[in-house]
């Protein structure tokens, strides 16, 4: 039972979070060039030159947080996550171990599940990978970036195992 | 029961008395804004509005019908859009029956049916007749027993087993001491006294020159300084007052009933609820000790129960508000007899103490210099590390678990302490985590998550040595668990590997 999980996700899993984060870390940036439109709004109706209102520092503060947030996400963190996940389905139970920083390790017996499905976004879809979700009666679990064909299998078993211990008690 | 039915006239009133309750904030935003713009154009706009409410009330009424018909409830009701409800038997869960001010006025109660699943439905009848809803509800409660009745020989032991269900197995009723001790030591007010303290800052415009010429007048020779100290005081008394009061309103005449399958609970002095919870929905019993109780040994007992109503997001159910801890095993022995205390036999290290006593302390870190910066006396804020470190200790020794084949014992406390209990096949998940510097120390959090409502409660132990939060797997799967020894080398100081 202290035995972790073995089974890891895909790795292209890596490429499609980065292709993700990258998209979605643009969104970092929308702080400093809001800054920078209204500092420059304010100089419309004045004869100054259109940067003189804004402050380098807090310009470059910004700028710089949101770089360090883009890079971390978009090329630190997906090899990291990927490191740690791992997960396992045994007639008993599903085992899942993950987390960047904080690892976390989750137990769901099979039981509990109440229901199983696969999700594919544009990004995943572009890689050939799915997620499986895992729904008990408190909380839903997924394990990321497996490829379609094991996702799909990983879904059936589960509900497959599901199904017979539910018939079993 | 198969013709169509119209609830009592008074659903009408009670309607419009909902309506108004539900916009009560916007009306009196309105009246506020209203009255000091408009030079009293405004209150026919009110009455306008209260007019238009009425006749909405006495056309819904109107046009709401329900009745039973083969395996189903069926309501009919809108005005404009025409609804029709329709609510298979064995769909039903919950049916509640609760009595309001207004429906005890003409002897009526109030009816919701609560059904279980993804997009619950409520139906609710908000004015039949005690008779009538007594019907109604065994009408649809006799679902289970329905086929068996057509046969002649089974029809008297369904008969007698209906009986035994009902039957009242065992009872509790809160004395009127312990009423007054709840509603004494209820920590409400401490919620209730922020409110107040919020809105009274709020009150800079009733509180003007004139205002407190007018206090100085009336209490000649008093500075700012007790003026203040006056009003903090008259806040906490108010809030405590109206805690005082909201605890004697809600428990009077608490009574806990148990039949066969399900718990009852009746409460209330002006409104008088229901609630029926059957056994097998219960996911767990939690025990909270508030500050004020845990000194004088009492606390409230709780149930968290599933699958309900999908607007409230858990669901716990008040099963004790006043109760002894010496007595928790007596009571679960009467009235949940299959729950018990397993000994609570895994505490956290010694080797996790200061961080318990740290971890309390990190926001005031930054609390302290902005405190500072911003205040006066800001630095006093630092009096409050000593207070918040003694918090971080009865943390540390407050928190243990422990278990038996088929329960787990977990406690902990956050300002209150929270002891649960959770029978194996309840767990819906257990989680352990670990950052890196309790990867540094071996010792992982572990949480415990249960069914409550439409969600889930999640019990957390932080800082338990990692081998002995995994027993916890173990004995999630297995039920039972090899227990080790807390303090592993570690303790005795041996220089360890990252």
């Amino acid at each position: 039972m202290n035995q972790e999980p073995g089974t890891r996700i895909n790795e292209n899993a890596v490429k499609a979070w980065t292709v993700n984060a990258c998209l979605y870390g643009l969104l970092w940036f929308i702080p400093p060039a809001l800054y920078v439109a209204i500092a420059v709004g304010e100089t419309i109706d004045s004869s100054a030159a259109w940067y003189s209102q804004i402050s380098w520092l807090l310009m470059g503060s910004l700028t710089v947080v949101a770089l360090t947030l883009y890079v971390l996400t978009a090329l630190v963190f997906p090899k990291l996550r990927w490191k740690r996940w791992k997960y396992d389905v045994s007639e008993k139970e599903v085992d899942m171990l993950r987390g960047i920083i904080i690892k976390k390790r989750t137990l769901v017996p099979i039981n509990r599940v109440q229901h199983v499905d696969t999700r594919q976004g544009p990004v995943y879809r572009k890689f050939g990978l799915s997620s499986v979700t895992i729904s008990t009666a408190a909380t839903t679990h997924e394990i990321p970036a497996l490829d379609d064909q094991t996702a799909d299998d990983l879904r059936d078993k589960i509900s497959t195992l599901v199904r017979k211990v539910k018939e079993d008690v | 029961m198969s013709e169509f039915k119209r609830q009592h006239p008074i659903a009408a009133v009670s309607r419009v008395l909902s309506l108004i309750r539900e916009n009560l904030i916007t009306i009196i935003i309105l009246l506020f804004i209203g009255t000091s713009r408009t030079q009293g154009y405004f209150i026919y706009f009110l009455l306008g509005g209260l007019a238009i409410a009425l006749i909405g009330g006495v056309f819904g009424w109107w046009v709401f019908k329900y009745r039973v018909y083969e395996e189903e409830l069926q309501i009919k009701k809108g005005i404009f859009v025409k609804n029709q409800l329709y609510l298979s038997k064995d769909r039903i869960q919950v049916i509640d029956i609760t009595e309001g001010i207004l429906q005890r006025m003409f002897g009526l109660v109030k009816v919701e049916v609560k059904t279980a699943g993804g997009g619950t439905e409520t139906a609710t009848i908000s004015a039949i007749t005690r008779e009538e809803a007594e019907a109604l509800r065994t009408e649809l409660r006799k679902r289970k027993n329905g086929k068996e009745q057509e046969l002649q020989e089974e029809s008297e032991a369904v008969a007698q087993n209906q009986e035994e269900e009902v039957e009242v197995l065992d009872s509790w009723k809160l004395s009127t001491r312990d009423l007054v001790f709840a509603a004494f030591t209820s920590s409400n007010f401490g919620v209730i006294a922020s409110i107040l303290g919020a809105v009274s800052g709020q009150l800079d415009e009733f509180i003007n020159e004139e205002t407190v010429r007018y206090v100085y007048d009336m209490a000649p020779g008093y500075s700012n300084v007790t003026v203040i100290v006056g009003l903090v005081v008259a806040i906490i008394v108010i809030s405590w007052l109206l805690s005082f009061l909201g605890v004697i309103f809600k428990y009077s005449d608490f009574r806990l009933q148990k039949t066969k399958k399900e718990l009852i609970i009746t409460s209330g002095l002006l409104e008088r609820k229901h609630i029926t919870v059957p056994f097998n929905r219960i996911q767990a019993v939690r025990y909270v000790e508030g500050v004020i109780r845990q000194p004088l040994g009492y606390g409230m007992l709780y149930v968290e129960s599933a699958g309900f109503n999908q607007s409230d997001k858990g669901r716990s159910i008040v099963l004790v508000p006043y109760l002894a801890a010496s007595r928790i095993t007596e009571f679960l022995g009467d009235f949940l007899d299959d729950y018990s205390m397993p000994e609570l036999n895994v505490t956290p290290p010694k080797r996790a103490k200061w961080r318990y006593i740290r971890r309390i302390n990190y926001a005031m870190l930054v609390i302290v210099p902005l405190l500072w910066w911003l205040l006066d006396y800001g630095w006093l804020s630092i009096l409050a590390v000593p207070i918040l470190s003694w918090l971080g200790w009865l943390r540390y020794r407050d928190a243990a678990y422990g278990v038996s084949e088929e329960l787990i014992h977990l406690r902990y406390r956050t300002i209150s302490r929270t002891t649960a209990v959770v029978k194996r096949r309840r767990v819906q998940n257990v989680e352990l985590s670990e950052n890196p510097f309790q990867k540094n120390k071996q010792l992982n959090t572990l949480k415990v998550t249960v069914a409550s409502g439409a969600g889930g409660m999640g019990f957390e132990i932080e800082d338990l040595d990692s081998g002995q939060a995994h027993q916890v797997l173990q004995w999630l799967m297995e039920g039972k668990a090899t227990l080790t020894s807390a303090d592993t080398e570690i303790e005795e100081g041996v220089p360890q590997q990252d």
